[in-house]
């Protein structure tokens, strides 16, 4: 299905305007040029003239070709004002705020999730205790595809992953002792669906502990993207009604929770699944004006909600291209937000963004290797000006981190923040005629695919329709080529292979007995509760998934009255019925 | 004319991970095999597609961590049904060294973790079928 709308890119060149005040001048660049080709003549060798653009070949690249050297040619148009300006000024290339880590270090969010939530309140209480400044809880399997741990499906899987929740209660376990109104919470509530189920057991806890909503500061991921495409799962509702879960969950914590980050638009595990670092980003903000223009509809304005949007990156192995494309994409929002949707409170136009660093880069072969790699990743995260990090450990590749393998990453992050300097100048590397030159690119290459999938019909018809998923498959299945082909080269995987095998690590093991306990627990909840009112307020949600209004009051009676998630996803099954993803090979 | 060899594929479980999965399943066919992905299943599930399907060789794939607990249900489910003694069984995913030891005693042939390669998985695939007393 085309579309005749008129695409971002298209609103954008639009509202470009008259041409700005270019920071070099004509005469500078004339003599440069003249002086550049001379040398070129002169100095480059032949081999490198007809090489002069190469792209690096590293895991999930995007393939730009980058020149041997950069000079002020490659980015002759630079105006300051427009396409920099400084830092905490639009179109906020430079970082979102004045100071940046001057004034605030980025978050030190550490993913913790495992076994029962007694468990996972261990580790978190352990990161918190090691300087850690935020918690990000990761959800096990049959919590994360919304069964309850004595569903039939469940079984070997509780704990699994990820901290088995069942209930409001588990949710009160497993924040045992964390004040919620002090620290901030991220719930790595993947989908628009999960995310209406699970966000408001945490609502309900909040209730129950009496801390106001208006006290609450988190996110949660709330992405369509991750339900329907980067999701592999027995069930899926279809895409129309996720994203119409996906608004409500945004339209509903928009208006009563007016702190919480509504969704964090998930780019990360779109990345992970094999995508390039250009259509991460053209996929997530497709995603991100389909869902504006939605609530935009429901009374809400741009102002309000672009306050409240964030996003999640995966940084890999391309260090300049993983640094230039933060700021392009911090830039291009920016611009989205303004240009196209005419906010005039800037922190509508501010991307805040969290960043893990690339699990997929990480090798299983020779694991410590991977240390370096994510130490390298987070460098590039912190020069791009992420809000919040998340380190992955060495170990990943073998299970769920041990606690020393979490709290090296954690030393990690500290150590780029505190023994290398560079959090004290705003992006140091801006100005680069390279830095430059790339983040250019990028972000003409995200617009352009953003521009692509509208044309589509936009972001919800590019998921019904199997394009988005057909571009993953056809990235990643070239990846391994290149992989095995060994135009791709990873140390110790297939480069520089060593005959000595490295020492073995230690490797996380379950914590035993979970899926018992969780069952149990389940089954005498299921007694003691007020059944009528558990009928009542599952019978108020199926009505609220029929109707147009929004439905997250009603799931968030469904918590408060002790609703197990489960029973809860059965009435989005039953409401919105099944959905078939396209089949991928 | 030498028999086409046909493999089951599956998801165990809830897991959420399937690039690996479908990268195999491409890379089997491309090697001339068979291949019958059924996305994720239980393992009574798996049993059954291959009480159907009779497939030379069944894999699974598992990232989160129930490989032990739904590998054993897989196998136990697997005989219980009388599945075809020769039915060739392969698991990949992120398990630890111990782990994947115990994975081959409790009957996977072949056990691959990340990292694993095209032509090591596709030569596994040939020599166990080739190997396996239905072939001979």
């Amino acid at each position: 299905m085309a579309s005749t709308k008129p695409t971002t890119k298209e609103i954008l060149a639009r509202a470009a305007g008259e041409p700005g005040a270019p920071l070099y001048n004509p005469q500078a660049l004339a003599q440069i040029k003249a002086g550049f080709e001379t040398w070129r003549e002169s100095s480059v060798r032949p081999a490198d003239r007809e090489a002069w653009a190469q792209a690096p070949a590293t895991v999930l690249g995007s393939e730009i070709p980058r020149n041997m050297l950069y000079t002020p040619l490659d980015v002759a148009d630079l105006d300051y004002a427009r396409q920099l300006g400084n830092s905490g000024q639009a179109p906020f290339t430079r970082g979102v705020h004045a100071n940046m880590y001057r004034g605030r270090r980025f978050t030190r969010r550490q993913l913790a999730g495992y076994g029962g939530p007694e468990d996972t309140n261990q580790r978190i209480k352990f990161l918190l205790d090691h300087g850690a400044t935020g918690i990000s809880i990761i959800f096990d399997l049959p919590t994360i595809q919304m069964y309850d741990s004595d569903d039939a499906i469940a079984a070997g899987q509780v704990g699994m992953s990820g901290v088995a929740i069942d209930s409001v209660e588990d949710m009160d376990r497993l924040f045992a002792e964390i004040p919620l109104d002090q620290v901030t919470v991220s719930l790595v509530t993947h989908y628009p669906s999960n995310s209406a189920l699970l966000f408001p057991m945490f609502l309900a806890l909040a209730e129950k502990r009496g801390i106001p909503w208006a006290a609450l500061k988190g996110s949660i991921q709330n992405d369509v993207t991750l339900e329907e495409v980067v999701r592999s799962g027995p069930e899926y509702i279809p895409p129309r009604d996720c994203f119409r879960i996906q608004c409500d969950n945004m339209e509903f914590i928009r208006r009563n929770v007016p702190q919480w980050n509504f969704q964090t638009l998930n780019g990360y595990n779109l990345r992970e699944f094999g995508t390039s670092a250009v259509t991460e980003m053209a996929v997530a903000l497709a995603n991100l004006v389909e869902s504006l223009e939605e609530l935009i509809g429901r009374g809400l304005t741009a102002d309000d909600l672009g306050q409240r949007a964030a996003f999640f990156w995966s940084i890999g192995n391309d260090f300049f291209e993983e640094v230039a494309r933060i700021r392009a994409v911090r830039r291009l929002y920016g611009r989205i937000m303004t240009q196209r949707f005419g906010v005039a409170n800037p922190r509508a136009a501010w991307m805040r963004c969290h960043v893990q660093t690339s699990g997929v880069s990480l090798t299983r072969s020779e694991p410590l290797n991977n240390v370096v790699r994510a130490g390298f990743h987070a460098l590039a995260a912190v020069l791009g000006g992420a809000q919040s990090l998340h380190v992955d450990s060495f170990d990943e590749a073998y299970s769920v981190p041990t606690e020393e393998a979490a709290l090296l990453s954690l030393r990690t992050q500290q150590i780029i923040e505190t023994e290398t300097g560079v959090c004290e100048v705003v992006d140091p590397l801006g100005g680069s005629f390279y830095l430059e030159a790339l983040t250019n690119e990028l972000e003409s290459r995200i617009l352009d695919e953003l521009a692509e999938i509208e044309q589509k019909g936009g972001y919800v018809a590019a998921v019904e329709s199997g394009w988005l998923q057909t571009r993953i498959r056809d990235y990643f299945h070239r990846e391994r080529e290149r992989m095995e082909k060994g135009e791709i080269r990873v140390v110790g995987e297939n480069a520089y292979l060593s005959e000595v095998k490295p020492p073995e690590i230690s490797v996380f093991e379950y914590p035993e007995g979970v899926e018992e306990r969780m069952k149990a627990r389940l089954g005498e909840l299921r007694l003691r509760r007020d059944n009528a009112a558990v009928e009542a307020a599952l019978k108020g949600l199926e009505d609220a998934c029929r109707g147009g209004a929004n439905l997250l009051p009603a799931s968030v009676q469904c918590a408060r009255v002790l609703c197990s998630e489960g029973e809860m996803f059965k009435v989005f099954k039953r409401a919105f019925g099944l959905w078939r993803p396209p089949a991928l090979w | 004319m030498e028999r086409k060899i046909k493999v089951l594929l599956a998801k165990l479980g809830l897991d959420v991970h399937n690039r690996g999965v479908i990268t195999v399943a491409k890379e089997l066919r491309d090697a001339g095999m068979e291949v019958v992905y059924i996305g994720n299943a239980l393992p009574e599930q798996i049993v059954a597609a291959a009480s159907q399907e009779d497939p030379d060789l069944v894999g699974v794939s598992s990232l989160g961590g129930a490989h032990l607990s739904l590998g054993q249900m897989l196998i136990d489910q697997a005989r219980a049904a009388g599945l075809a003694p020769e039915t060739v069984f392969m698991i990949g995913g992120v398990f630890s060294p111990a782990d994947a030891q115990k994975l081959k005693d409790l009957g996977f042939a072949g056990v691959f973790p990340p990292g694993s390669g095209r032509d090591e998985i596709v030569g596994f695939v040939r020599q166990a079928v080739a190997a396996s007393p239905a072939s001979v």
